[in-house]
């Protein structure tokens, strides 16, 4: 992390060494405060809010009105075998993967091939249609709320995942086009003019070229769906009215506001939700970091 | 100092915008394959973007059937309801001060930390990935998490405030601290992007101009002031627009927080749409909200592209 940096003494200083020895010393020292402090405080900023609330969780519903320090006297587990013992999280829990996993998959089936069409293709009406794609961008989620739940309550789709599915892939799309669009236009046309030289279908250069070479931007767009479906909270607001359909924000909303706070058991499950994503996250992180440093166009 | 700044952002090129395409000669192609491409993805945006929006302002036009009575067409009778409530203005109020202070801090933030991370460029891997850990976990989350930090009785920062002596405010009870409370979430959450949107706006400045204004002479601060604030203008952009499209439209971190309250201070414009659709079940008013809240987003983007646009071409 802040590890003592290496600050360079400055070239001038080189012949007059052992006279400089003496103020040179306290300097790097603040020069590394300098460069130490900012990093410190961004570590604290991020990290307090989830110790205390990883403290909060490890005691019990008394202590944490009686001991005020971050150290638990007595650290239980109990709030995490509270939490995953309830059936309203369990089922929030199971909705929050499907839907997770419907989003990213219909996200990239749709955005896919239009962001091929806007990279690759000149056709007629591409500006417009692209802006099109593109502006929806700007819509705020509390603009569609309400026809979205008139909509849904319509076709019958209230507490139905696909419902959540449908919405969230909708509203990632302009960004997932965008994303992938920039991502293809990276790739040199000269490979795919080449393979279809030697007989290379369009499906064969997309599912065999273009597709591999993409796969960074393909699995930042995973990624994002999957954000959207295991974080998103107005939308799941309205579109589901009952623990059938709940995801695991709304699930955790509910618990803080149902009557007595039971701070432990809040802590617990705002942690659980947020482990799996992390963990995810991390993993391909990494992956996305190798898949483009390692020189995928030759 | 200007001429420096536009050195260097003649010398940084641009990258192809999606716009202009890498031609790759119809092969394998028909004329209708580009529509049949992107017609799916263009269908379910119009699904679940454009057209409720459309029907969303066509219906703010309307009177709910009452008692069997069908609805009516009102004209303009639901805005003029909607501007002339208190708790509309209160709203639209609350939700400046929340705007407003939250892209001050975050910006403020963003370019202090962004700076030091950029000085530690290459140490701190470690910590840049970390920092980025609000920004992914959910606004329940992170709401569940300050309501224990904040806490009146228990809360750290209480604690903490009790151990220098002084008596910290029941933050959630005071309509002053409550807002304090929502804007500091609300920062602590969007600070991870504005971070990461600022590093790389840093580090794509050509270091030979940093080292030829050290040459003119200037400080540390002024080179921060005058040449490398100024070329991270498209980075303050987009982070400027992002924190304004979250605070102005955005329910999430407000309702799990503190419901709007306490006494409606922290009631926002996203509130006040959930509220008087959802609990006062007046969609058709909560609609006319809703468009509003679609222009001003929109009219506020608008300004400050403009703005941003008339800042660069004065440097």
């Amino acid at each position: 992390m802040a590890s003592t940096p290496q600050v360079a003494t400055g070239g001038a200083a080189v012949p007059s060494a052992t006279a400089d020895a003496r103020t040179a010393a306290p300097r790097r020292l603040v020069r590394a405060a300098l460069l130490a402090v900012p990093l410190l405080a961004l570590a604290l900023w991020t990290a307090i809010p989830f110790l205390v609330t990883i403290s909060v969780s490890l005691k019990t519903r008394g202590e944490v009105f009686g001991n005020f320090g971050l150290l638990p006297h007595n650290p239980t587990l109990n709030a995490y075998r509270e939490v995953i013992a309830d059936p309203a999280f369990r089922r929030a829990f199971l909705n929050s993967v499907v839907i997770g996993v419907g989003t990213s998959l219909l996200t990239l089936t749709l955005a896919v091939p239009a962001a091929y069409a806007f990279a690759r293709m000149r056709f007629r009406g591409r500006h417009l249609i692209l802006l099109f794609v593109l502006l929806p961008r700007l819509v705020p989620d509390v603009g569609t709320m309400v026809p979205l739940y008139k909509m849904a309550a319509a076709a019958n789709l209230i507490d139905n995942p696909l419902s959540l599915i449908i919405a969230y892939s909708g509203m990632l799309l302009p960004l997932a086009v965008w994303l992938m669009a920039g991502f293809f236009q990276q790739i040199p046309v000269e490979i795919e003019e080449s393979a279809s030289v030697d007989g290379a279908t369009l499906w064969q250069r997309i599912r065999y070229l273009v597709l591999p070479l993409a796969a960074p931007a393909m699995i930042t767009v995973f990624v994002l769906a999957v954000r959207e479906a295991w974080n998103e909270f107005t939308l799941v607001l309205v579109l589901t009215s009952s623990a059938e359909g709940r995801t695991l924000p709304y699930a955790l909303f509910l618990m803080g506001h149902g009557g007595i706070s039971n701070y432990p058991a809040s802590a617990a499950f705002a942690l659980i939700t947020l482990v799996p994503f992390l963990l995810v996250y991390t993993r391909i992180e990494r992956h996305v970091v190798a898949s483009l440093t390692s020189g995928s166009s030759k | 100092m200007p001429a420096t700044v536009e050195r260097v952002r003649r010398k940084r090129g641009r990258r192809p915008a999606v716009g202009d395409t890498g031609a790759l000669a119809a092969i394998g192609q028909s004329k209708a394959t580009p529509y049949l491409f992107s017609t799916p993805a263009i269908v379910a945006i119009t699904a679940v973007l454009a057209f409720p929006v459309l029907y969303g302002v066509w219906q703010g036009f309307y009177r709910p059937e009452v008692l069997g009575a069908p609805a009516e067409w009102v004209g303009l009778q639901n805005y003029v309801d909607t501007f002339s409530d208190p708790d509309f203005s209160n709203a639209l109020y609350r939700t400046a001060i929340y705007a407003v202070s939250s892209m001050l801090l975050a910006t403020a933030l963003g370019l202090f930390f962004s700076f030091a991370l950029y000085r530690a460029i290459g140490r701190a891997r470690f910590l840049r990935s970390v920092t980025l850990a609000p920004y992914l976990i959910s606004s329940v989350a992170a709401a569940v998490m300050f309501r224990i930090l904040f806490n009146g009785q228990f809360g750290l920062i209480n604690v903490a405030l009790a151990w220098i002596g002084i008596d910290g405010p029941d933050w959630f009870a005071d309509p002053t601290w409550a807002m304090a409370v929502v804007v500091f979430t609300q920062v602590w959450t969007d600070l991870p992007l504005t971070i990461l949107l600022l590093l790389g706006g840093l580090m794509t400045i050509d270091r030979s101009y940093l080292d030829a204004a050290l040459v003119d002479g200037a400080r540390g601060w002024q080179r921060a002031r005058h040449v490398m604030i100024p070329m991270l203008t498209p980075q303050l952009l987009i982070s400027t627009i992002w924190l304004s499209y979250s605070t102005v439209t955005g329910l999430g971190i407000v309702l799990p927080l503190t419901g709007g309250g306490p006494q409606g201070s922290t009631n926002t414009l996203a509130m006040e749409i959930y509220l008087t659709a959802f609990q006062e079940l007046n969609f058709h008013e909560g609609l006319a909200i809703a468009t509003f809240v679609i222009v001003l987003n929109a009219m506020l983007t608008l300004t400050y592209i403009r703005v941003a646009r008339r800042y660069e071409s004065a440097v």
